[in-house]
Parts: structure tokens; sequence; C-alpha cells
């Protein structure tokens, strides 16, 4: 205690600071934070809106701030300042100190406000809505947070505290300018298994593994309602406005009391709502006023607005169907929105599924498009590269290639078995050698000698399967347990760095050299396999070809060498992106009404 | 015998399910043809007489054991880019339309009705396809195929609406909300298309959509992994049938469809005694 009261000391000696972008650690919580007190001078304020005990490695409780944005709020912070040095720092003994906590919290902390994004159909666009919406509300200086009850989702990522969420969550956070996302913003995560099983993560760790019906009728009353109200309550604590995003249709009337994701979520957080429909496939207008007028009377008073999105050509000619849609539902529609053409990973399962080819590059990266594959927005950023993208899921369709992935999958034996009988194992492995050929998670499994399931614990049968046999690893599943970490290091062969995050279950024991030195607490660990000379690459890592470093040492196999263009930092790519769509949308919707709508005018 | 299905989205599935019903009526016997007013298609098929038809229709003659003629498909728009679109008019070219020089509505749907006319003369049953959703209110006044040939023949009436992208009931109840008034009492049932999982979940979903609407539920297809020849240039499936000749390949996929929808208990009793109401 004493130490942080020296740290504070300092604090209020140095003033004002701003947002501090020399520190390493910046931002911590989100761009734009006051770091004036990086040490709280009301540590441990026990306020269970801003922090919770956790147990400390030496067993013994702590107060955790790391999810506290209260004092790095810039008049908060200038008002705490203010009072210490009015009162003289050695006189604010606890009391004082107390006094100005109390008067801070009364003066800047309120509950913040809700707005959900409703969609008419999966795929209407809801997820850019937020993600957009997060991004403008950011530009406007509000602390925003993105929120989805349960996601149906292949794509997940890694929180810093091990957790795993949807990507597209993730997406909605970073456009929402926030460093501290975590598993609140989307407390339940199914992930389809097969045989429609899906694995339920809450809060960010494996809870259990529900069919359809056991899902509505037992999880979704009692862990499943919990789970929801607990974290918007604490995103409602912390931030000025959570920009809820509904899943599938909230019309659903055959499901509609045990559909938590919708409008239960909107009671539980008191959120208004805003509806969203696709016009690309026409009927916008059915769709719209069928949502509506679907919704139980009491629920339906919450939806505020109507967005008609993705219109190509002239929205113009959307204006008199808009209008009559007004008129006979009494909901403005608040926004004409033309099709954005931005490049932004997607979880919009509707374009994957029809687009076989992703670039026009001149390097043919074919990709073996599982049955059930996992995390292919690991694939994205080489779309930045001179490349043409192939998600293939027949042998001829690997002819020409300049390289080929395995993907991840949600049951890699299952799908290595799928790849053997349709003749892609056969394909690839006449081909190795001759171009590079680099495995993620599952297809990294895949490449091992073997592959043993004595438990059936990913395939539901017990099972030992010979893998591709370009590395001599070995794969096996012992216990039901989940490897989940966030992941830096460097690329062995190069020195280049690499990040990327592990979530897969089942070990390998590693007989290869390794591919990357990951970094560690205590000290750096072997990650991956290579073989240079036969081009073959394996690694655990989603995310690896984020940064160009690696995507750039794998594409140097591809023949013909790689002509680096204009180098590219992905994320900075997604952010320039993320800034366009909020463009789009902040042009197009009546933003004086949302902001009336979500009542957070300051 | 006629009847007309109508799409709640474009892809819906309406082309399928016309084509299904083609085959079906031709099995048993019926003199069967297809017929879609009008067609925006860039794919075109050139009937034995010389003229131009889009391709669905011609697909779905095949279905039916007609020969393609063009009164199938009276009107052919094809986009000819930056905004112009050729009019094919019973087979032949007959204009450019653009935004500011667009259709006469009125002389298109009199030519559609003439063809649909000749269709009934000619044949016991006409199937018939809609265009897009019929419930796009901004171009009220501007649509033939849905809205058009209901109000011009009666033509009783039946929505598809896809349930793969989710709020199918919402689609089908606005969809019903949007047709105006004096069409309303033609829709007589509808279908939902692309189901995955299990039937009996949507119960009380579908019992509701047939007491607000007063639309009898023909059917749940489940989702067919068979690959059809689509005009639609939104559903780019690409229509690949491996190795056999076309039109066998595709017989055979509308057989199985058959056989699937009669697994799963489509109401074909019911959809003819609409067709024949
Ligand atoms: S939770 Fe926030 S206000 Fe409380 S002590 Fe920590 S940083 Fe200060």
């Amino acid at each position: 205690m004493d130490c942080i009261r020296k740290k504070v000391k300092e604090e209020v000696e140095r003033g004002r600071t701003g947002s501090d972008h020399g520190c390493p650690y910046h931002p911590s919580h989100f761009i734009g934070q006051d770091c004036t007190f990086c040490f709280c001078p009301f540590y441990p304020c026990e306020d269970a809106r801003f922090g919770k005990f956790i147990e400390s490695r030496r067993g013994r409780d702590v107060w955790d701030c790391s999810d506290c944005l209260f004092i790095h709020r810039s008049e908060v912070a200038g008002f705490v300042l203010d009072e210490i040095r009015r009162t003289g720092f050695e006189e604010c003994g606890d009391e004082r100190m107390d006094e100005i906590f109390s008067d801070a919290k009364e003066k800047f902390w309120r509950r913040g406000r809700a707005l959900m994004v409703l969609g008419a159909t999966s795929d209407a666009g809801k997820s850019v809505t937020v993600a957009a919406l997060c991004r403008v509300l950011h530009r406007r200086g509000f602390v925003t947070a993105p929120f989805k009850s349960q996601n149906m989702s292949l794509n997940s990522k890694v929180t810093r505290t091990g957790s795993e969420i949807a990507m597209i969550q993730a997406l909605q956070a970073q456009a929402a300018g926030l460093k501290n996302t975590d598993y609140h913003m989307n407390p339940i995560l199914m992930k389809p298994k097969g045989d429609m099983v899906s694995q339920v993560v809450v809060e960010g760790k494996p809870f259990a593994d529900y069919d359809v019906s056991s899902y509505y009728s037992e999880f979704v009353p009692g862990p499943g309602r919990e789970a929801v109200k607990r974290n918007i309550d604490f995103l409602l604590d912390r931030y000025d406005v959570v920009v809820m995003e509904g899943a599938g249709s909230p019309a659903e009337i055959n499901i509609y009391d045990s559909d938590i994701a919708n409008m239960q979520a909107a009671v539980i957080a008191d959120a208004y709502c805003l509806l969203v429909v696709n016009a690309e496939w026409g009927g916008s207008f059915a769709y719209a006023l069928g949502t509506v007028e679907l919704i139980p009377e009491n629920d339906r008073k919450r939806i505020k607005g109507i967005i008609i999105n993705n219109v190509r050509g002239d929205t113009g000619k959307m204006r008199s169907g808009a209008d009559e849609l007004e008129r006979m539902l009494g909901i403005p529609v608040i926004g004409i929105v033309p099709h954005a053409d931005v490049k932004l990973p997607s979880e919009d399962s509707e374009s994957f599924r029809n687009s076989r080819t992703v670039g026009t590059g001149s390097m043919r990266i074919a990709v073996v498009k599982f049955p059930r594959i996992s995390n292919f927005t690991d694939l994205d950023p080489l779309f930045l590269e001179d490349t043409a993208v192939v998600f293939a899921d027949r042998p001829e369709e690997f002819d020409g290639a300049d390289a080929i992935v395995l993907p991840g999958t949600k049951n890699t034996i299952s799908d290595l078995e799928w790849m053997k009988e349709n003749g892609i194992a056969a394909k690839i492995l006449s081909m190795k050698g001759k171009v590079p050929i680099i495995g993620l998670c599952g297809g990294y499994q895949m490449m091992g000698s073997l592959l043993s399931d004595p438990k059936g614990i990913e395939d539901g049968r017990p099972s030992e399967t010979q893998g591709l046999g370009f590395f001599d690893n070995v794969t096996s599943w012992e216990r039901y347990e989940k490897c989940v970490r966030q992941e830096r290091g460097k690329i062995i062969a190069t020195g280049g760095e690499v990040t990327g995050y592990e979530i897969h279950m089942g070990g390998t024991e590693v007989r290869e050299r390794p591919l990357f030195s990951i970094e560690g607490f205590s000290g750096n660990a072997d990650e991956g396999s290579v073989r240079e000379d036969e081009m073959l690459f394996g690694t655990y890592l989603h995310g690896v070809f984020d940064t160009q470093d690696f995507r750039r040492y794998f594409l140097s196999f591809v023949k013909g060498g790689h002509n680096a263009p204009e180098s590219v930092d992905y994320n900075e790519y997604v952010d320039w992106n993320l800034d366009k769509l909020a463009d789009v949308f902040e042009e197009a919707l009546d933003m004086d009404k949302v902001m009336e709508i979500i009542g957070a005018v300051r | 015998m006629r009847v007309l299905f109508l799409g709640t989205s474009s892809g819906a599935g309406k082309t399928t399910v016309s084509a299904m019903y083609c085959r079906y009526l031709a099995r048993k016997g019926v003199r069967v043809a297809p017929f879609k007013a009008s067609n925006l298609s860039l794919n075109s098929y050139a009937t034995s007489d010389g003229g131009e038809i889009g391709i669905g229709q011609a697909f779905q003659a095949m279905a039916s054991g007609a020969v393609p003629a063009t009164d199938m498909n009276p009107i052919l728009l094809k986009p000819s880019g930056n905004g112009r679109i050729q009019v094919v008019l019973n087979g032949m070219p007959y204009a450019d339309i653009t935004d500011d020089t667009p259709l006469d509505i009125g002389i298109a749907t009199a030519e559609a009705c003439k063809a649909y006319d000749r269709l009934r003369e000619r044949f016991d049953a006409v199937v018939c396809e809609g265009s897009g959703s019929p419930a796009e209110i901004n171009l009220r006044g501007r649509d033939i195929a849905n809205v058009g040939m209901m109000r011009e023949r009666n033509i009783p009436s039946v929505l598809v609406g896809d349930i793969e992208r989710g709020g199918v009931f919402a689609a089908l109840y606005g969809t019903w909300k949007l047709i105006p008034e004096g069409q309303r009492g033609l829709l007589k049932g509808f279908i939902i298309n692309r189901f995955r999982g299990d039937p009996t979940m949507l119960g009380s979903g579908i019992a509701s959509i047939e007491e607000i609407t007063g639309m009898k539920c023909l059917g749940i297809l489940p989702y067919a992994d068979l690959r059809f020849p689509e005009e639609d240039s939104l559903s780019n499936s690409g229509g690949r049938m491996s190795g056999k000749d076309a039109s066998s390949a595709y017989l055979e996929n509308l057989d199985s469809l058959i056989a699937e929808a009669e697994r799963c208990g489509f109401d074909f009793e019911a959809l003819k005694r609409i067709a024949e109401g």
C-alpha cells in the first residue's frame, strides 16, 4: 500500500498526462484513455461496479482493477487530480480520499445505455452495423462496448485473459477502440461439433455440450439467462454505451420464449432496438414488416428504428417503400445504407459459401475446404498479398496451386477421413516438395504420422488414424481438455515476428524441428514443425498470417519467389476498413435520431 | 389448372419448386407448361423457333416434358451494363430501357397475359413463377410477374420462404400483408424451403402463420444439397452436375427432390386443389 501511495504522490506532482503514448503498455484499456493515474488513488476501492477480488498466486485475495475504466476517463482523472491538489496530497487521508471518490462517482458515474441491433435474418448485416456504430460512437468520444449474448461461430479469438470469444465481437471491440476485449462481450459461444451437437462456451470456458432441444430446455432458462444478465450488467456499469447484437431473427415465433439472444436480452438490458434488413435478396420491406409485427406488442415497443442495409445502386429508389413502411409501422426508417465495399473478416457464411476464389493475385493458394472447417478468417490476411485464395473441395482444384493450406477444423479425424476418401489427401501428397504446404491447428495435426483418440474425445468413437505423414508427429486426445492461449514469438529461421493464439483439443508430441520460439513467463518454448527443404510447415497458432513477417516467410517458398508489394500491417488495414465502414453508416444514418434513441446525449 | 409460386426473396427456391411441380404433374400424365411473365436474367436459351427465353423456363420446360417456347417467358430483361436493359418481348429484341425510359408496363402486361392465355389453351396446367419478391412496395405498379399476373388473371398463389437465413415466419407474414388487399385472398398456401433439423420444432410457428393469414402450409422441404442450374444472378451455385448430360441429371435431381418431399409429407393433394380452385 505504501508503494502505491508513493506512486500516486508522484502522479499528483506530475499532473495531467492525457493519453500517455510513451508507455509500453499503452493503451491498456481503450484508445484515448487518460493515463494521469496509472496507479489509482482509491485503491482498493472495493466497489464491485469497477473491480473485483481475485485470488493472487500466493492464495490471498487481491483487488483487481484490470476492467476498471473509471479513473481512465479524462473528466474523472481531471476532477480527482484537482481535488487532491486542492486538499494537498499529504492531507488526503483515507477519509478525504473516500469523499473525493464518492463525489467523483456522483458527478461522473452513471449506468451506461444499451442499444440493440436486431436483424430480420442471419446475414442481415447486424454485425457490421454494430461494428460501424461502435466506431462512430468511439470517434464521438463515447466509451463503447459491443455485446452479443450468444454466438454460433466457427471463428473464435482468444482474449488477454485466455478466454475464447467470437471473432466478430473481437472485431467490433477493435472498432470501439477497446484494448481490454474479454468474454463479457460474448458470454455464450456455441461451437457446432456436428450431429446437431454444439459445445457451449460460457464466459470464455467450455461449459458443456448440448443438442438443440436440451440447449433450449436446460441451458437457456438457467445458466444461459444468468450469464447474459451478469455480463450485460458488467458492461453497463463500465461503459457509456453497449451496442448489442441480436442473433438470427428475433421473430422466430416457434422459439420466442426461449430466445435469449434477442428481445429477452433487450429487456434485460432495457435496450431500445434497431432492426436491420438486407436489401440484397429482395423482400426487405416484407421482412421488416413481418419481423416487427410478429414480435409481441410489449417487446415491439422497443424497436425504435429500421435500417435498410446493403442497397446496391441508387438508395433513393427505396425511399417510397421506406415511407410507406414507416406509415404502416409507426417506426422511422433511420437509414438506407448503400452496399459498403469494405474488406473485413467475415462471419458471413453465405458469402463464404458462394465465393470459391477470393482475390485475383498471381499466387494461387489452395485452401482445403473441410466440411467442418473452422477459423477460416485465419486466411484473411493472405488476401493482402498478391494472391488468389481458392477454397477447394475437389482434388482437381489443387492443380496449379502455388501453395496449399490445411486450415483448422472442428473435427480433425472426420475431416481427415473425408479428405482421404475424396482423393484430396492423395493429391496433396503428390504435391509434397513441389509447393509449400502449411497446416494450421487441425490441419497441422493431420500432417503428422498418427492421430490417436483412444477415448473418442475428438470423434465420439475411439480411433487410431494414419496422418498424412508429412511430419513424424503423433497427436493424441487423452483427456477432455482444451488449450487456449495467446502467444507472441519469433520465426526461428528468420527471427521475424509472429503472433497468434492456440485453441485446440488434443496434444501433439513433436518429433520435428520447431517453427517458432514462443516467449513465455519461464523462458522460451518451441512451437510448430518445419521441414524447409520439403517446404512443409505446421503450427497450432491461429492468426499466424497476421504478421507480415510470417506471411512473407511462407510465401517466399512459392516458386518464382515472392516480390513483395508495399508492406501492410493487417491490424492497420482492418482499422482503415472499419473507418471506411463507419463513414458509410454515419453518412447514411440519421445519427441525431440514433443518439436520441440511445439517450446518450452527454 | 394453374398456380403461381412466389418467393419471399430472390433465391427463396421458387424456380426449383416450380420445376419440381412441373415434373410432378408431367409424371402423372398432365400436359403442363411453365410460365414466368418477366424474367431478369443474363442467361437465355434459344427456342427452336429462334426466340429467346430465360434459361430457368427452358429447364422447367424440360421438367414438364414440353418444348421450350417463347410464351413460357414472354418478357426477358437482359442487363447490358451502364444501367441499360435490353427487353426481349415474345422472344425477340424489343427495346432498350433505362431508368429514364422505362418499360411501358401496360403493353408488357398485356403481352404477358396473351402469352399466358395461349399456354392455358394449349396445356392442362400452367405452373407460373413469380419474380423476386412480390412485396417490393417501392416498385408497386411496376410489377408484372407477381401481383400483376394475380390481378390480371386471378391465379391462385403459393409463397415459398427460405428458412436457411432465418426469419421465415416474418417473411411469410410480411409478404402476405404487403400484397394489395384485392389480391391477398389469392394467397392460398406457403412452403418452407431449405430446412435442416427436426421439423416438429416449427409446429407452433406454422400454426400461428396459418391462423393469422389463412394460408395453408403445404410442407417443409428439407435442405437438399442438389445443384440446379439457376438463372438467378444471385445464386452462383454454378449448376454443377458432374459427368452426366445436363438434362438427365436435372430430371434425376427433380425426382429425388419429389421423393424427399413426399417422404417429408409434402401435401401435393392440397396443392392440386389450390391449382384447380
Ligand atoms: S477498481 Fe477502479 S476506482 Fe477502484 S481502485 Fe481500482 S482503478 Fe481505482
